[in-house]
């Protein structure tokens, strides 16, 4: 562990975030009209009749922590100092609740999904890429390779879509949606695990698919290190197999793409918007998306803040397990 | 003739040397640059399989964005009649939706507004990510470098489905042109960094050390090699770029964030699927027909870069020549041993 | 066929590998690749048997075939057999299964090659290599790296300093002789050095190769060396081979071979090879260029380069011939090359006393 590198890439992780923040600052003033006019119709919509401008913009300080009413380093300062300090993301215009209580009770659900997706698109891409490499330019080989670009031509969406038709549609393997079936009580019971996991695979496959854009990266890598001469060395010193493949090729090959599955964890943690839409899976995803739908502006916003917290979150974890993987992070990053 | 005459004679000759073989020159540059982007990439592209079938499937898309919106009326309601199953009549040969509307002619015309989307948004991320790589090439080590590689470090770790979600709820784009930009908004990152490493690396070319020593301006030597260094990743990045704006653009129609004011693929799979075209067989066409062109396109653009990635790689080809001479081998592993972390 | 003479192994000798009709074929868009043609030699126990020959003769790959260890796709045939010491049964290396070479490899035969700067993987820390070699060969972990320290101490390094380390932090030199500790942890009766010193500077060179010879007698090891050093080999090796054009052109002890080599391409490489007792102007280079694997040459390989050649080199392959002492040469004037390609180094040496 080389504490240098990561404070450096903690550094980087919380300049991410305040851009984020800042930005999503940015938006509230930029929408068409101002926030002032922007908002006014959901607002006006919402409590009925007609309120004067300050009613008005005290209501949207209420909701949003900008007030229209101050010079903007104030607002921002505000706005800031509550999004940091009181993990104060503002109010739904639509539920009257809390951004923030809303989007924990949906965290679980996404997570659930995301780390089931990203564990199989990436275990996935790396055996398939070992293993097409292993055997390259067999019919194994090009057989896999084709299927993985037909996989990467096709939007994970709509490989939720084919999944649902033919597994829940068709056939009546999955259900088509939703988070858990309906009348199973929740607890330790197999009953409602089984019904978690049912509920989740599809959406989590689909997810997944995104995450199996690296294994073609991976079979380049593979076929790269299976030329040099430590391997060769391994097979001549009579080391079984089974070691070669993983500790000697695989993590070998591994090192290159580390960079890029990070980064890749944002991708299918954002793909939940999409991917939640199409089977109802009520996580913050479709939060997101139910917010786009009724104009929720903090609500949106909120969840996109807690979107960049996670991925970051994420990524610097996966930074964390880096510096185990390859021993030569610390020469390699001065 | 006085001395002074002829002088100034050949004052005169120095002053049309400079100026005459400019034009000259830049007909020869305007040459090399056909050759290097038009006559070479086509040349290349017929060599392998991947890049002729890929650039055969963006062609046909190409066409049916204009020549087939020419031939093809555009679609209205009532047009002919609802449901319509396919491959049953030559009005309509891939059958109608609920609403009358020919499903093909749906299709062709929502095409344009799909390259334009692509156009913009490719140009804007390929652009930015070149404009951002280079400056930062060249200013490797400066402020300006560390500036530039932590705004690209900071974009590639947000979310970027997210943020263009939000964007696109704000200022609900109903241009083409404009939902490319927002799109290519997060896209040009990871070639920002491929460009800036490729700068750097024709910088440490001992020619380029070499020329620098004559005296021959650092900006004028990569100027010369930054192009036809860097087309490649242009191009194989481009293909890239566009398949991710058709996923997003399309994702973003197919979830009805962004709004419907043309035809597109996405907003056909959202109507046919908000109408439960899954469970309905008749409907099905009206939701399978658009999966199978973006399929295509896509399934088009990732053969092009993979053709074009296997041509231009340098790694390939080091490979290819590895395999061939056994003294390579070690030579190769230690430039990749040393260029490697 | 020019080995018909040597088929029957050396009866006074203790033959640890018996090379016959060995052949390493690839198969290339032009055609068959034939880079290791009808070869047949001996090893015999407990020597240093020194291979040269230029880039691409044949000799890594007839190493390679001892551990039939040609990389694909590359094909092996012919025979070789091994024969285990006390008089075990002999073992056809070419015919075991993939579970019985594995066992093989590196349990019987041991090597060390070219590429020792990148043959640890770069994520593994020394220690681990040892650990796994160990354990894939169902060996006792403990006792080994006992031994490793051992052998590491011999090599004359600090073996819990490099255990610990992973190979990026070691030097060059460092990591070459923890390879060779590598190479000797289960005990080999054969150790294979493919051009171990070609990307180290002299000095290492020297001590890597004075190291050797205290191995080989430490550990009762059987060394096979390979190499385009041939000045490197006459201090180092008992008998030569001379590789040209992916067969053996000549074998001898190495006395036999420095004083009295009876093939023109071994004339000519005693010639080329820089020697600090020769004057610059003596020394000369091999003209003509390198055969070429797929072509066949009718004849005498060395044919086209070879001063001496006339019309019956063409016609037929010279055959070994017998020249006493287990010096074996293909020429067909084996007896006329002394005087036909003098070497004014050699004869410079002799005159002015023993050379070295």
């Amino acid at each position: 562990m080389t504490p240098k590198y990561l404070l450096k890439r903690l550094g980087q992780a919380i300049l991410t975030f305040l851009v984020t923040m800042t930005v999503s600052f940015l938006l509230y003033q930029a929408m068409p009209g101002g926030p002032t006019e922007a908002m006014r119709s959901v607002i006006l919509s919402q409590s009925g009749g007609s309120v004067d401008i300050d009613r008005l913009n005290r209501m949207i300080q209420l909701y949003t922590n900008v007030n229209p009413d101050q010079p903007m380093h104030v607002q921002y300062f505000n706005y800031a100092s509550d999004v940091i300090l009181r993990q104060d993301l503002g109010t739904s215009f639509f539920k009257n609740e809390k951004v923030t209580t809303l989007i924990m009770q949906r965290i679980p659900w996404s997570m659930f999904i995301s780390v089931y997706a990203l564990a199989l698109g990436y275990s996935l891409s790396i055996f398939l890429g070992v293993m097409t490499a292993y055997r390259e330019k067999s019919r194994f080989d090009s057989t896999v390779s084709s299927l993985i670009i037909g996989l990467n031509s096709i939007p994970y969406y709509i490989v939720g879509v084919v999944l649902i038709y033919f597994l829940a549609i068709q056939n009546n393997y999955f259900p088509t949606g939703g988070r858990i079936g309906s009348g199973i009580a929740a607890g330790y019971n197999p009953e409602f695990m089984l019904s978690l996991v049912k509920h989740a695979a599809l959406p989590a496959i689909s997810m997944g698919a995104l995450a199996t854009s690296g294994a073609l990266a991976m079979r380049g890598n593979a076929i790269r290190v299976l030329g040099e001469d430590y391997i060769r060395v391994a097979q001549l010193r009579g080391l079984r197999e089974t070691r070669i493949a993983t500790q000697y090729l695989g993590h070998n090959s591994i090192l290159p793409m580390y960079t890029q599955f990070m980064i890749g964890i944002a991708g299918v943690f954002s793909s939940a918007v999409i991917v939640e839409e199409v089977f109802a899976y009520p996580g913050m995803g479709l939060l997101m998306f139910e917010a786009v739908k009724t104009q929720d502006y903090p609500l949106l916003m909120g969840t996109l803040i807690v979107f960049t917290a996670i991925s970051l979150t994420a990524i610097f974890i996966a930074d964390l397990t880096y510096t185990l993987i390859d021993p030569r992070i610390s020469v390699g990053e001065e | 003739m006085s001395e002074a005459h002829s002088d100034s004679f050949d004052l005169k000759d120095l002053y049309d040397e400079d100026i005459d073989p400019d034009p000259e020159s830049r007909a020869d540059r305007a040459k090399r640059f056909l050759e290097m982007n038009v006559v070479a990439p086509a040349r290349i592209a017929v060599d392998d399989w991947r890049a002729l079938v890929g650039g055969a499937i963006l062609a046909f898309f190409l066409l049916m964005g204009t020549v087939g919106v020419w031939l093809v009326e555009r679609p209205t309601s009532g047009d002919a009649p609802v449901l319509a199953a396919p491959f049953e009549s030559l009005a309509y040969p891939l059958g109608t939706d609920v609403f009358g509307q020919p499903i093909h002619a749906q299709l062709i015309h929502a095409t344009p507004g799909m390259f334009k989307m692509i156009f913009a948004g490719a140009v804007v991320s390929v652009g930015f990510a070149a404009l951002v790589g280079v400056v930062a090439g060249f200013e490797h080590g400066t402020r300006i470098d560390s500036f530039l590689m932590t705004i690209t470090d900071v974009v590639i770790t947000i979310p970027g489905l997210p943020l263009i979600i939000v964007i696109t709820a704000i200022f609900q784009p109903e241009n083409p042109y404009i939902v490319g930009v927002f799109l290519g908004i997060d896209n040009w990152p990871g070639l920002a960094r491929t460009v800036r490493s490729q700068v750097l690396s024709i910088r440490e070319e001992s020619y380029v050390e070499a020329s620098e020593i004559m005296g021959i301006p650092l900006s004028s030597i990569l100027r010369r090699d930054i192009l036809s260094q860097l087309m490649p990743y242009v191009m194989i990045n481009g293909a890239l770029t566009s398949r991710r704006i058709i996923f997003e653009s399309v994702g973003l129609y197919f979830l009805g964030i962004l709004p419907f004011t043309t035809f597109n693929w996405g907003v056909m799979m959202n109507l046919a699927y908000e109408g439960n075209a899954l469970t309905r067989p008749d409907m099905l066409p009206w939701m399978v027909a658009p999966m199978v062109c973006i399929f295509l396109l896509s399934f088009g653009l990732v053969l092009l870069s993979q053709g074009l990635d296997s041509l231009f790689n340098v790694r390939l080809r080091a490979r290819h020549a590895k395999t061939s001479k056994k003294k390579g081998t070690s030579k190769n592993n230690q430039s990749q041993a040393t260029g490697g972390d | 066929m020019r080995t018909s003479n040597q088929n029957d192994s050396d009866p006074d000798q203790d033959v640890v590998f018996e090379v016959r009709d060995l052949e390493v074929t690839f198969g290339t868009n032009r055609g068959e690749s034939r880079v290791v043609r009808n070869v047949d030699f001996d090893i015999y126990r407990n020597e240093t048997l020194g291979m040269v020959g230029e880039s691409g003769s044949g000799k890594s790959m007839t190493s390679s075939a001892l551990m039939n260890a040609v990389v694909s796709p590359g094909e092996t045939s012919g025979e070789v057999t091994y024969y285990p010491p006390g008089g075990g049964e002999p073992i056809s290396v070419l015919d075991l299964d993939e579970e019985e070479l594995r066992k093989f490899r590196w349990g019987e035969v041991a090597m060390v090659f070219q590429g020792a700067m990148s043959s640890f993987n770069p994520v593994k820390k020394v220690r681990g290599h040892f650990k796994e070699t160990l354990e894939d060969h169902n060996r006792d972990v403990e006792a080994g790296l006992e031994r490793a320290h051992q052998i590491l101490g011999d090599l004359y390094l600090d073996p819990d300093r490099v255990l610990d380390s992973y190979p990026y932090e070691l030097s060059g030199g460092m990591k070459q002789r923890a390879l060779v500790a590598l190479a000797l942890i289960l005990e080999p009766e054969v150790l294979v050095m493919d051009e171990p010193t070609a990307a180290l500077d002299l000095l290492m060179q020297r001590s890597i190769v004075s190291l050797l010879k205290d191995l080989k007698e430490e550990y009762d090891l059987t060394i096979i060396f390979i190499t385009h050093d041939l000045p490197l080999l006459t201090k180092l090796a008992d008998r030569l081979v001379v590789m040209y054009a992916f067969d053996i052109v000549e074998v001898g002890s190495t006395e036999e071979l420095l004083y009295d080599a009876a093939h023109p391409y071994t004339r000519s490489l005693l010639n080329a090879t820089p020697d600090l007792n020769a004057p610059i102007e003596e020394m000369q280079s091999i003209s003509g260029s390198k055969p070429d694997p797929v072509t066949n040459i009718p004849g005498c390989s060395y044919r086209p380069r070879c001063p001496m050649a006339d019309e019956s080199c063409a016609e037929a392959e010279p055959p070994m011939a017998d020249r006493g002492n287990g010096h074996r040469t293909a020429c067909f004037y084996h007896d006329d090359v002394a005087d036909e390609i003098p070497i004014p180094a050699m004869e410079a040496a002799e005159e002015g006393g023993e050379g070295e």
